[in-house]
């Protein structure tokens, strides 16, 4: 039985790693979302709900800007759910948030790996074999990611909490490796924001940057506050740079 | 590019917007990130466009480029954009223009209102239904997710499509050059602000002193990051952020400098000097 929940589960995760990276329908990579379905799935809905609402309330706000590796709160939710519906719900949470984290090298790791997609479709580019590039978009360019998923999902569950647990022990056993992995998740999205800055004209528009901080950093303005502040700016910079063009 | 033949139909939009909702991010990857969903969206409109074989392969080859920006707020409208702008026979550099400067603007602009405003209000309201143990919680999200992520997408793309045709239609290339300094600068002010608030990086490090206070002895416990913040806040960030936009610069593959992040983060957060 414990194969038949950890193949469907692993499908079910594979699931949510696609619509996260394709259409974006039912956001399954969110913990409250793969946690109630994990719940209808092993017929304990109260635990999907406890596990997803916990970890999304965790997770609120948490998101992958600029391609920046977050705890795995999808997988998480799952395997929390999945081992909360035999032994409770502090187990369940106490398997989940491990599991979130350790996920995390895995998450660096196959955004590494799907290189071979771009390189790849280089070659196709050059020989104007838009056919083949088209296969490999639709059949495999998600496969790194979603089995990057899938098989852990699929080990925990098949070996049981065993699995989970040791893998938690070591954690409990050496906090210095959680944190190195706490503090190297908080400071990652800092190539995010690099790229972005780098394809942006930082040099010819600093004021704008350190307007945006300013407005942060000191005046605690919340972000939606400064996104409006800046359309204000921006519209103002623009009515007086072209005023003369207009009359 | 002027022939009657490069004219594109409804079907071939919704070709490229399907392609588009389907596989956008899958691919993604440090080097390029969104590059190949980017193509896949845009190649059955450039195979339509360019029917010569080699003017096929140059596109082809020029839209695998370096891509990235917000997937349900900002690249439909990119592409919507970029369509117009194909079919008007525009050259390669006006398009990859267009991408690049919207791109990083629209990635900020879009990244604050889908994932920091509109996700945040959603989800909270669905979990906390959902620790009530009510199952409309994950429900109430997933409509929430379902029905205006699309019609948000679809309408995007139509809106940068129609007015992409009518600007390249009545104005030529200025309006679009002020549209994007429109978004370079809201994108700038927005990034200002994002990057502290998503970027964590601070210090538990204290040192003692001993002072004199009224002819006693006393010992203060005093918190490096408080004396950081007293001199600039986020000052950890900011600099962990600006030496990766160094590096970049320096024409270091992200890779490279991913490597350089892990080993600053792991070690500094293993030996107790950051986090």
């Amino acid at each position: 039985m414990n194969i038949v929940y950890a193949l469907i589960l692993a499908i079910w995760v594979y699931l949510c790693v696609y619509d996260m990276l394709g259409p974006t329908l039912f956001m399954g990579n969110r913990p409250l979302i793969s946690g109630f379905v994990t719940g209808l799935i092993v017929g304990d809905v109260q635990m999907g709900l406890l596990i997803g609402g916990t970890l999304e309330l965790m997770a609120l706000g948490v998101y992958t800007y600029g391609g920046a590796t977050i705890p795995d709160y999808t997988v998480g939710a799952i395997l929390g759910t999945y081992f909360g519906k035999t032994n409770g719900f502090e187990v369940g949470i106490s398997l989940a948030i491990p599991a979130a984290l350790l996920l995390t090298q895995v998450d660096i790791l196959n955004r590494f790996l799907n290189f071979i997609f771009v390189h790849r479709a280089d070659t196709y580019a050059e020989e104007g074999n838009d056919k083949a590039f088209d296969r490999m978009m639709v059949y495999s360019s998600h496969i790194i990611w979603g089995l990057s998923r899938a098989i852990p999902v699929f080990m925990a569950i098949a070996f049981g909490e065993g699995a989970v647990k040791a893998v938690s022990a070591f954690f409990t056993a050496f906090p210095w490796f959680n944190k190195g992995i706490q503090v190297t998740g908080g400071l990652l999205p800092a190539l995010g924001f690099a790229m972005l800055l780098k394809i942006m004209p930082v040099a010819k528009f600093p004021a704008f940057l350190l307007l945006g901080f300013v407005m942060y950093a000191y005046l605690k303005i919340p972000l939606v506050g400064i996104a409006i502040a800046g359309i204000a700016i921006a519209l103002v910079y623009q009515q007086l740079k072209y005023r003369t063009a207009e009359g | 590019m002027t022939t009657a033949e490069s004219k594109l139909t409804r079907a071939d939009l919704m070709k490229a917007f399907w392609r588009y909702v389907f596989l956008f991010q899958c691919g993604w990857n440090y080097e390029r990130m969104q590059s190949v969903g980017y193509a896949f969206s845009i190649l059955p409109i450039l195979k339509k466009t360019r029917p010569d074989p080699e003017e096929f392969k140059e596109a082809f080859v020029t839209n695998l480029n370096f891509f990235n920006t917000n997937p349900v707020v900002g690249a439909p409208l990119i592409i919507g954009a970029h369509i117009a702008l194909e079919e008007a026979g525009a050259s390669l550099e006006t398009t990859e223009g267009l991408k690049v400067g919207l791109m990083g603007p629209l990635a900020g602009v879009g990244d604050t209102l889908v994932w920091a405003l509109y996700n945040s209000i959603i989800f909270s309201i669905g979990a906390v239904m959902a620790l009530n143990g009510n199952a409309f919680g994950p429900i109430f999200v997933f409509l929430f997710v379902l029905i205006p992520y699309l019609a948000v997408r679809y309408w995007q793309f139509m809106w940068a499509y129609n007015q992409g045709t009518n600007l390249v239609a009545s104005l030529g290339s200025g309006a679009i050059a002020r549209l994007t300094e429109l978004a370079t600068i809201v994108g700038l002010i927005v990034v200002g602000g994002f990057a502290p608030s998503i970027v964590r990086l601070t210090t538990p490090l204290k040192w003692e002193r001993v002072v004199t206070l009224r002819g006693e002895q006393v010992t203060q416990t005093i918190g490096v990051q408080k004396q950081l913040d007293d001199i600039l806040p986020y000052m950890l960030a900011v600099l962990v952020t600006a030496l990766a936009y160094w590096l970049l610069k320096k024409g270091w593959n992200p890779v490279r400098v991913i490597v350089v992040l892990v080993i600053i983060g792991f070690l500094g957060g293993a030996l107790g000097i950051f986090g």
